[in-house]
């Protein structure tokens, strides 16, 4: 055989051996080839930033990993668990039970920073990886806890926002993750003939509130003070502008915190503006005396006599000191906050018209606030109104309402009538994809001429109450206070109270309307002594922050 | 002629696969630069997004609150408003 057809054969067989292993690789094993090369990884989208209405972040985003462990790739199983957990700190035992030689893949620690991570790497162990991930972080941690929520894990391991804003805009927030295809060798290098796609992620959507941060931080510091003072149980304030309904802030305490939400219990969770229902008590007379107002059933310049307590059936309803001053003002019965008198104005209204404004008023549906947990206001069907519910319901009590649907509902009084839907996210992304929401009107409860007298008659409210606040001079600021015992188990326990007060200011253009709410205090039952004094307090930083000059 | 065909025929063979070495390792040296990029972009990414919740933090009421404390910006510096605005109009 000559040196020629030697070569020849050589070169022939050296090709048929590489076109079987070709049709090997292409054909009869196409999935097994690829898999060493092609490296297909998740594009993970970085979640909508929270922002306030002045651009100031509430809710952003950080770096953060998934530390997983290839079992496989482990040789020593010990000494990796010990080495590990000396930067882990998650206890050997733990971490060695997560060891599964069986499996390919474990997670074992999410939200480790790059120090963390770092530590780890310069460990130069085989079998341990990250992901890249994103974690939430809060520049003004749990400013505003109930309302931002916080973004948990739902079953399958994502990021899952829950309550609050995250929990309600979770579908904007997240984003779409994108997918990268791409052949790469064994040093991870692109090979460029081989297969390169890929899918951009497309990030969450930006939100911006219409809370004022500085505003949230006012009212936040004075219920913390307020709670200690009065020594009250609970305690929330939430702060509207009437005009609009657009919620400037909300704080309820005690709250959670944000970042560390997983030691806290539910409870902490809810958000007691929105999902608990109160007895308002006499904060809800203002609404029953415009409705009656608005129907001619009394007119402003009537006036009652208040001789003394009022027998509705078996049922005796006194005054809140059991003293009665003859003939008043319909003015001077919201003043002294008379619930005989107001069972009379609720009287002339007539129970049909009653529980027609209590639907007006919207005591019978949610808010529709886009926060996640809203409750429905427990009002009973018509026929199940007993008359002593009708008399009782003129002053606040046998209601149980949702602070948010309250504020909703008081707005009307303030703001020449007309009932808005709250809300909390004035804008929705940014750029091209922007969507701002305005101020949805519902309908007009009641008329312009009404919310007027109303107005005049709670400034008199707190012009000539019972008691003397320390109010900024030079402003008109109105409102009303309220104390409702607590229900438990069928009456009434006259040693716990909701006290509260509702105020609004400037009266004849109101900027905020606010509603202070306090659980149980303890150094007076009273909202005049306890809910009405926080509110001047708050008040009074409020007309310097809005710059708003004595009228 | 014969000899001529050769030599062109080897040298098209000789520059075929000086082309192909020539692309291979360009084609190596373009996948260690996408390599490269693609791990600055990342880096680039995360130092962005450190720096971004530094200002953020610096930028806080929380922080602001803090250095207030510190400079000891507080009690003393506490403006007297509202109640006393009479006096600030009689003068």
């Amino acid at each position: 055989m000559s040196k020629q057809k030697l070569l020849f054969i050589v070169f022939f067989l050296s090709y048929v051996a590489i076109i079987v292993k070709l049709i090997f690789l292409q054909i009869i094993n196409p999935i097994s080839s690829d898999a060493n090369y092609l490296k297909t990884s998740r594009i993970v989208p970085e979640r909508g930033k929270i922002y306030d209405k002045n651009g100031e972040p509430m809710a952003v985003n950080k770096s953060s990993y998934l530390f997983y462990i290839e079992p496989k790739k482990i040789k020593d199983t010990k000494e990796f668990v010990k080495r590990v957990d000396a930067v882990l700190q998650m206890g050997e035992a733990s971490l060695e039970a997560k060891v599964d030689s069986n499996k390919n893949w474990i997670a074992v620690k999410d939200g480790l920073d790059r120090t963390q991570k770092q530590s780890l790497q310069d460990l130069g162990l085989n079998g341990l990886g990250f992901e890249d991930r994103f974690q939430r972080s809060y520049p003004e941690s749990s400013l505003s806890a109930h309302l931002l929520g916080f973004v948990g894990k739902d079953s399958q391991g994502e990021n899952l926002g829950y309550f609050g804003i995250e929990g309600y805009y979770n579908k904007d927030l997240v984003g779409l993750p994108g997918i990268l295809k791409s052949d790469r060798d064994l040093l991870g290098r692109p090979i460029l003939i081989g297969t390169q796609q890929k899918l951009d992620s497309e990030n969450g959507r930006d939100l911006f509130l219409t809370i004022d941060k500085p505003v949230q931080e006012i009212i936040k510091t004075r219920l913390r003070k307020g709670l200690e003072k009065y020594k009250a149980k609970e305690g929330c304030i939430l702060l509207v502008n009437p005009q609009t309904l657009e919620v400037l802030a909300l704080s309820c305490l005690p709250d959670f915190d944000v970042e560390h939400y997983y030691n806290f219990s539910e409870e902490f969770f809810k958000n007691p503006a929105i999902s608990n229902l109160y007895e308002p008590g006499s904060t809800f007379k203002p609404l029953i005396l415009a409705a009656a107002l608005e129907e001619n059933s009394v007119r402003p310049a009537d006036f009652y006599d208040e001789k003394g307590p009022v027998q509705i059936g078996e049922y005796t309803i006194k005054t809140w000191d059991d003293k009665y001053e003859g003939r008043i003002s319909l003015t001077r019965i919201l003043e002294k906050s008379s619930n005989v008198g107001m069972v009379h104005v609720g009287q002339q209204l007539g129970q049909k018209k009653i529980f027609a404004y209590l639907k007006k008023y919207g005591f019978d549906r949610p808010t529709g606030i886009d926060l996640q947990g809203e409750s429905y206001g427990n009002l009973k069907p018509e026929t199940a109104w007993y008359p002593i519910d009708f008399a009782t319901v003129s002053f606040g009590q046998g209601i149980a309402i949702t602070p948010i649907q309250m504020i909703r509902a008081f707005a009307v009084l303030v703001n020449g009538g007309k009932m808005f839907k709250p809300y909390i996210v004035q804008k929705i992304g940014s750029g091209e994809d922007e969507k701002n929401i305005s101020s949805k009107l519902e309908k007009q409860v009641i008329s312009a001429k009404t919310s007027e007298t109303i107005k005049k008659m709670l400034l008199s409210a707190v012009e000539n109450g019972e008691i003397r606040w320390a109010k900024p001079k030079g402003y008109q600021i109105a409102g009303k206070t309220g104390t409702a015992q607590i229900p438990i188990k069928g009456h009434y326990d006259p040693t716990k109270t909701v006290a509260s007060f509702i105020g609004f200011a400037p009266v004849s253009n109101p900027k905020f309307l606010a509603l202070v709410i306090l659980r149980e205090p303890e150094s007076s039952p009273w909202g005049s002594e306890t809910a009405a004094p926080l509110f001047f307090d708050v008040a009074k930083e409020l007309l310097v922050y809005y710059n708003i000059a004595p009228e | 002629m014969k000899h001529l065909t050769k030599l062109s025929i080897w040298a098209v063979f000789l520059i075929l696969v000086a082309v192909n070495i020539y692309v291979f390792l360009h084609s190596i040296s373009l996948s260690d630069r996408i390599n490269h990029f693609e791990k600055g972009i990342k880096n680039l990414h995360q130092e962005n997004l450190t720096l971004e919740n530094k200002i953020f933090e610096v930028n806080s009421l929380q922080y602001a609150t803090s250095m207030a404390a510190q400079l000891d910006f507080t009690q003393k510096a506490q403006p007297v408003y509202l109640e006393n605005l009479k006096y600030a109009r009689s003068q």
